[in-house]
């Protein structure tokens, strides 16, 4: 198989593809949104619940490519843990990673390489409304805050 | 076909920059030969004016052409006058201009319009929209396990209170292909007028308006190896005179005063506006094409080659072909076992086949179906068996490599 294309399915996104991190609902949720992009059909709800300003619990649920699922499923292991604030930063940090625009190395952004594996999404400029589909609907709802 | 393949141009372009192009995509579009490119440069080099008013060369040369256009395409879909052949851009702005002439000042509270459950949303959202604007019943022709159309039910759907029945000739996603003569019988019998989406239509079966007996039918241009932005609509002559423009403007009036304006007759009276005169020379060219090869030929060898794609890939472990039985159309959908449509279409891509992976604008047959999407292939005179065959093994690398 050609290795571009692979070095973007590579093993850390194949992974989370196959056993995503926290997926299913959620029952006591504070924030419930929906990530769908029109163009595929490609879809996922994602729950999240916050406690005294920081996320406690994630979870997700839909359908989508390895591409997507998997950006999905990084997105709410990284965001546990975290404040508004720092969840916002770390939108804009994985955003950056994949903006084929960016002329800053994916490996000057970040060490973790969780998001690095989405690196190679910078590549296929096709794929990108799968690589941020969660990510871009979370910032949009946190910025409506 | 591989002289046909040459006539091509897309293709030796594709091989001189060592890219291969397996192009599997032909519902969605067909590529374009040589002499279609050159009856469309030669037009805007050689004879360019605007149609229908100029008395000077090239004016009178450009009308012509538009004339002959209308003519061929009357002869290609065995219409009775040419009176009954609208040039539009596309299918989507026929269905669009029969939901606003036809349908939509007839309509009222408690009508109904039927279409199908395997509708491309093209010729589902419009005459769904005019049903909300008019307080009218959208109804559904729903599919049988087969997933054919349930004709016992289309006749249990059928009263007096449906105003039109709009139905594709083939389903863009499955290729399942209607039995429009009997489908268009048993509407007549109600006297439910029958709108057809004919855009699969033209390279599979000889189109022949007059023996389907169909009230109105659309196609495009760009699927029928012609450029875009050009597409027909045909309607019976006495529907289209009674029907109000479907857009106004210049071109279509006779006598324009403060309070009124005279229309003028078919078919211009439809065609407000510097019609697309360069896309209805292209597709008469395409026309020509198409009849030079034999669309029976044309519809055999697309149709060969989705007989032998079924057998090729039920040999792959996991792979759902859908109604796979289908005779006579070139086009078929398949899912993968947990691979999703859109990662199979990259990998496919990368290797230069160009399939294409969703919903094919289906939404209401994806949720009938249970499904997010499929990988569609189909196939055009320019495919080979070889090219399946590159299909099939390229799967089966994606197979591996996923699971």
């Amino acid at each position: 198989m050609n290795d571009r294309l692979k070095a973007l399915y590579k093993t850390q996104i194949l992974a989370h593809a196959k056993s995503p991190f926290n997926e299913g609902v959620l029952d006591d949720y504070t924030h419930k949104l929906q990530a769908y992009n029109p163009v595929c059909g490609d879809q996922f709800d994602l729950y999240l619940k916050f406690e005294d300003d920081i996320i406690q619990k994630t979870s997700f649920k839909g359908y989508g490519c390895a591409i997507s699922k998997a950006s999905t499923s990084v997105l709410t292991k990284q965001l546990l843990g975290k404040n508004k604030l720092e969840a916002k930063a770390l939108i804009e940090l994985f955003l950056k990673v994949i903006d084929p625009e960016n002329s800053e190395s994916p490996e000057s952004i970040t060490s973790d390489e969780e998001i690095l594996a989405f690196a190679s999404a910078r590549e296929f400029p096709e794929r990108l409304t799968c690589a941020n589909l969660a990510w871009g609907k979370l910032r949009e709802v946190l910025e409506e805050e | 076909m591989p002289l046909i393949k040459s006539e091509f141009p897309i293709f030796e372009a594709a091989r001189k920059e060592g890219r291969p192009l397996i192009f599997l995509d032909n519902a969605s579009t067909t590529q374009k030969p040589k002499c279609i490119i050159d009856a469309i440069s030669g037009f805007y080099a050689g004879y360019y004016a605007n149609v229908g008013r100029g008395s000077y060369w090239p004016a009178t040369a450009a009308s012509s052409g538009y004339d002959q256009a209308r003519e061929k395409v009357r002869a290609f879909i065995g219409a009775s006058s040419k009176k009954e052949v609208i040039f539009t851009s596309g299918t989507t702005d026929a269905v669009n201009k029969v939901v606003n002439s036809f349908l939509l000042p007839q309509l009222e509270q408690g009508d109904e319009v039927l279409v199908s459950e395997m509708e491309h949303h093209s010729n589902f959202v419009p005459w769904q929209q005019a049903c909300l604007l008019k307080g009218a019943q959208l109804k559904v022709i729903p599919l049988d396990a087969e997933l054919n159309l349930d004709l016992s039910k289309l006749a249990s759907m059928l009263t007096s209170k449906v105003k039109i029945l709009a139905i594709t000739a083939i389903s863009n996603t499955l290729g399942v292909k209607n039995d429009l003569s009997s489908i268009i019988k048993l509407a007549h019998q109600h006297n439910t007028k029958v709108f057809v989406d004919a855009a699969q239509l033209p390279l599979s079966e000889k189109v022949d308006v007059q023996d389907m007996d169909c009230d109105f039918l659309a196609f495009s241009g760009h699927k029928v190896f012609g450029p875009t932005g050009i597409g027909v609509l045909f309607g019976k002559q006495a529907l289209l005179e009674n029907m109000s423009p479907l857009a106004y403007g210049g071109g279509m009036v006779q006598q324009v005063s403060v309070d009124k304006t005279i229309m003028t007759d078919l078919p211009s009276k439809h065609e407000a506006g510097t019609p697309n005169i360069a896309g209805a020379i292209g597709l008469a060219a395409a026309i020509d094409f198409i009849n030079s090869v034999g669309v029976e030929e044309i519809g055999k060898h697309s149709a060969g080659l989705r007989k032998y794609a079924v057998k090729r890939l039920s040999e792959i472990e996991g792979l759902t072909l859908f109604a796979k039985d289908v005779k006579a159309t070139a086009i078929l959908s398949f899912t993968m076992e947990g691979i999703h449509p859109h990662d199979i279409a990259a990998f496919l891509a990368e290797k230069g086949i160009a399939v294409r992976a969703g919903h094919h604008c289906t939404h209401p047959l994806m949720h009938k179906l249970d499904i997010g999407g499929t990988v569609r292939v189909s196939f055009s005179i320019y495919n080979s068996e070889e090219e399946v065959d590159l299909l099939k093994n390229t799967l089966d690398e994606i197979r591996s490599f996923f699971l």
